[in-house]
């Protein structure tokens, strides 16, 4: 299915045959599933907040201008939905000294368990700033496209920039105290 | 940590795949929601003249109020009291009229709140 398949799809909804939707869920679905899933890391809450936008851009559906194509469109409008989903109720996040503590992520011999501490990355991004915390979830699953990331915001591509600057510079200040310490240095 | 582990592990996140009726869920949704009558929306294309011009109106009155206290130029039969002059001096130098304007507006617009409200329910 490609963009003009979309555009196909959009304008028989438009003209009543409902049916015509579920195209653009089967081709939606998983990149929208999963950018809620980066939001929240809750599968359950994922698929709902997915079917959440799919239901909104069913509802505005005449508001897209083909001036812009359709996917950039839907994930603005998902992006701006799942903020304020997240707003409403924050993630249940746990406090990242906490999962380090319970974990113990640290290197026995330099080496890390990656599996573990990409998983604990991905839980440090969660529990960011809001701000810094969107543009690095679209910066990435755009696949590190700055220009997609500032569309998904509605923000300026400097604006991104700054804010993911900043943001990774955080992030990496907080994985570096909690990470960086090999646990055999403490009994040294 | 490196930007460049940062990058390679934010980047190289597995996709998760939605449930096997996730489809299915959002086409019932989609359904119920086009079964739905659409609630009817305010018409504002014709509210918006007739608000236009009662504003302009009441506007246009306060301001006709003011000019004549100001310049003192009421009918003499209307200004002829000495007290009703002190109380005009008075009410002019608190402000009375920007009170009453903000009033009546505050007053529209709770009532024009209330009633959309009344024709939704």
């Amino acid at each position: 299915m490609s963009a003009s398949d979309d555009q196909t799809a959009v304008e028989r909804v438009l003209a009543g045959e409902i049916a015509a939707f579920e195209q653009i869920v089967r081709r939606w679905q998983g990149p929208l599933v999963n950018l809620a899933y980066r939001f929240c890391r809750d599968r359950d809450r994922a698929e709902e907040m997915a079917q959440e936008a799919f239901l909104r851009a069913y509802r505005t559906l005449d508001r897209w201008r083909k001036d812009a194509k359709f996917s950039t469109w839907l994930f603005a409008l998902a992006t701006n939905l799942y903020r304020s989903e997240l707003q409403r109720i924050p993630a249940a996040t746990v406090s990242l000294e906490d999962v380090a503590e319970q974990r113990d992520l640290r290197p026995i011999d330099g080496g890390l368990e990656d599996e573990d501490r990409d998983r604990f990355v991905r839980r440090a991004v969660s529990a960011l700033p809001p701000k810094y915390r969107d543009v690095l979830i679209l910066f990435y699953f755009h696949d590190m496209d700055v220009a997609a990331a500032a569309l998904g915001l509605g923000l300026p591509e400097g604006t991104v920039k700054a804010r993911l600057s900043r943001g990774r510079e955080i992030l990496r200040s907080k994985l570096q105290r909690l990470l960086a310490t090999p646990r055999m240095e403490e009994g040294l | 940590m490196r930007h460049d582990d940062l990058d390679r592990t934010l980047s190289g996140e597995e996709d998760i795949v939605p449930s096997s009726g996730f489809v299915t869920g959002v086409m019932d949704a989609v359904r119920r929601e086009a079964s739905t009558p659409r609630p009817i929306p305010f018409p504002w294309k014709w509210a918006l003249p007739g608000l236009a011009a009662w504003t302009f109106v009441l506007v246009s009155f306060l301001i006709a109020v003011f000019t004549q206290i100001s310049r003192g130029a009421m009918a003499p039969s209307i200004v002829a009291s000495p007290t009703l002059l002190t109380i005009l001096a008075g009410a002019k130098s608190v402000g009375v009229g920007w009170m009453a304007l903000a009033l009546l507006m505050s007053f529209a617009s709770v009532k024009l709140s209330t009633r959309l409200i009344g024709g939704r329910t």
